[in-house]
């Protein structure tokens, strides 16, 4: 069994508290990826999992087990650094099977499980040189190297893409996750980027100053963003954003921008008239609207990246972003129309950021 | 003329008279060694000399007790780094690794300590020595070299200590090694070149040290190296110089040598520390 739960975890350096309250349940054989900007708590809260800075409230349970105050080498956990944390003097070999000599394994029986492991990461040719005399990509891959060689039941991952360059990125994150695939040990991975946490994990938890956005599967977090933050922080272009005032109209409702222009929108029961909302619209979810419908927006900036082409325009006083994949002959400064599936939109309370 | 030859060539033009004037006292002292006796006063004074006498440097051993000087300053040397690092290293690392209530206090007094020049406080020191009965005794110069020493060993532990990873001894942790065993398994090899040079440095100071050594020792046959080349000269109606300086040449130039070699690691040091 290694599961592992958070119940209510908070953490303070003196009277600062960077972490309140967080509780995240992550289930045997589960990849968890959490994710959010720089300095939301997301390393704290991965190295306190790893026993590498203290609780201050709330527990930590690996297995069936409270490790408040158990020290990491006895949490029986792995964990893969940002900066690889190779021991410079060691060879690799010896980088990977350290944590077998510390415990007095035979010789055989340590030179079998780091060959095993070097078979799989493709490290066989590498195993008698110093981590100096690798490349970013190999070393670390012998960081995960050194944390399969363990065995352990919980694997942590401390950003561990981020110093390589953005095509070996691409590369690891599909091995890491093949090897998830293959190995199936609980993972908790931490990251702040977006891409890596949508395509990883089984599961996302969204951080933010010290707290827990939400939790939930990619798709789920994707489709129904539970505030704001979520819904600007998954999504490459993000979501955009357009303030406006809530109103019934008819069958449906529609939101009124500052500047006069009305967003068509499904009615929504827990809305209340001139509320003060976001709305909030996936680029790729804006399309072409035909003759007389849709809203006019004026075409700022015109950007074809190959696979898609991405518009930035003017949409009633807010700068939008639209995603096609089809090659229209858009050109900077004309006037489009803009419209929208009824379904695909989100809104936001405008004083709360929470999803209505 | 090329403009960085011309450069280099001001340069040296401007520092020459420097580099004479500090090179000038090795080259008489060196010069004076390795002349015949009976060409030690010609005047006027002249650079040349008629043959190398080399014996004067095996007189000299025997006549100056030089072998025993020579142990002596080894031992207080050698010892009194050893006792410095020894308790250097714990400190400097709980300096770079942890925080704790009084650290910045701990290290203005550090530098506090590194003011005080020995010949200011010899006669405190010496009658500590008398009230612990320690004087004439080499382990009284290995205490007080050790003290004196600490304060800049720690300082330049600390920051090359500074430099090794955090997340190495984590990694280590994570693997199964207790706080002990990463730090003599994975940090020390790692902290070996610093520690190597902060030795090298202490050891130096310890050699070149004067005033302490004569006050504490007083019998001629516990003298350090300076002491006895200096009793050479004070006191004497008549003075050997060829002995001198041939003794001079051999307690100074291998350590000017190593100095001058290792300066480049101690300013290297001393700007890690200015960064941090």
């Amino acid at each position: 069994m290694a599961s592992v739960k958070i119940r209510n975890v908070e953490k303070s350096y003196g009277t600062l508290k960077v972490i309140h309250g967080v509780d995240i349940d992550v289930e045997d054989h589960e990849f968890v990826v959490l994710v959010g900007p720089s300095g939301c708590g997301k390393s704290t809260l991965l190295r306190m999992i790893a026993g590498l800075e203290t609780i201050s409230g709330g527990e930590i349970v690996i297995g069936d087990k409270v490790v408040n105050d158990v020290p990491p080498r006895d949490r029986d956990i792995a964990m893969v650094f940002q900066n690889y944390a190779l021991y410079p003097h060691m060879s690799i070999f010896d980088n990977m099977g350290f944590s077998l000599k510390l415990r007095k394994r035979p010789k055989s029986e340590i030179e079998e499980k780091v060959l095993e492991a070097a078979e799989i990461l493709n490290l066989k040719p590498y195993l008698e040189r110093a981590p100096g005399q690798l490349s970013g990509g190999q070393r670390q891959r012998v960081a995960m190297g050194r944390a399969l060689v363990r065995d352990a039941q919980v694997f942590l991952f401390d950003e561990p893409l981020s110093n390589l360059d953005a095509k070996l990125r691409v590369v690891m994150r599909t091995e890491i996750k093949a090897l998830h695939q293959r190995l199936k040990t609980t993972s908790v991975y931490v990251t702040h980027d977006q891409i890596e946490a949508m395509t990883m994990a089984d599961r996302i938890v969204v951080m933010n100053a010290g707290r827990v956005e939400q939790i939930g599967a990619p798709l789920e977090l994707y489709d129904s963003p539970a505030n704001l933050f979520v819904a600007g922080f998954l999504g490459s272009p993000s979501m955009n954003f357009i303030k406006g005032r809530y109103r019934r109209e008819g069958d449906g409702a529609v939101v009124i921008c500052e500047d006069g222009t009305k967003l068509p929108v499904s009615a929504v029961s827990s809305a209340w008239n001139d509320q003060s909302v976001v709305l909030g619209v996936r680029p790729e979810h804006l399309r072409l609207a035909g003759e007389g419908d849709g809203v006019p927006a004026t075409v700022d900036v015109v950007e074809p990246t190959g696979a898609n082409i991405e518009v930035f325009a003017d949409l009633a006083g807010e700068r939008v972003c639209a995603v096609f994949s089809e090659r229209h002959p858009f050109r900077p400064g004309e006037t489009v129309a803009l419209g929208w599936d009824l379904d695909k939109v989100h809104l936001f309370d405008a004083d709360s950021g929470k999803r209505i | 003329m090329q403009p960085k030859l011309k450069k280099s060539l001001i340069y040296w033009a401007v520092l020459s008279p420097l580099v004479v004037v500090i090179l000038f006292p090795f080259a008489v002292m060196f010069v004076t060694a390795v002349r015949p006796r009976d060409e030690l006063f010609v005047y006027p004074p002249r650079w040349g000399f008629s043959e190398f006498r080399w014996d004067n440097f095996a007189e000299m051993w025997v006549k100056t007790n030089f072998g025993e000087a020579l142990f002596n300053s080894l031992y207080v040397s050698v010892l009194s780094t050893a006792l410095a690092l020894v308790l250097s290293i714990p400190a400097a690392y709980a300096l770079s690794r942890y925080r704790f209530p009084g650290k910045g206090a701990y290290r203005t007094f550090l530098l506090m300590t590194q003011m005080m020049s020995p010949i200011v406080l010899v006669l405190g020191l010496f009658r500590l020595m008398v009230a612990l009965g320690m004087v004439n005794n080499l382990n009284s110069l290995v205490l007080t070299y050790a003290a004196f020493n600490m304060a800049f060993t720690i300082w330049m532990l600390q920051s090359y200590f500074s430099t090794i990873p955090r997340d190495l001894e984590e990694a280590a942790w994570i693997d199964g090694a207790s706080h002990f065993t990463s730090l003599v398994r994975i940090f020390l090899p790692l902290a070996v070149p610093a520690m190597a040079v902060t030795a090298i440095f202490s050891f130096i100071n310890g050699w070149n040290e004067f005033v302490l050594a004569l006050t504490m020792i007083r019998s001629s046959d516990d003298f350090t190296l300076p002491v006895q080349i200096y009793s050479q000269v004070a006191g004497r109606y008549q003075v050997e110089w060829h002995h001198v300086m041939a003794g001079t040449v051999l307690a100074t130039v291998p350590v000017a040598i190593v100095f001058s070699w290792l300066q480049k690691y101690l300013i290297r040091g001393m700007a890690l520390g200015a960064v941090k």
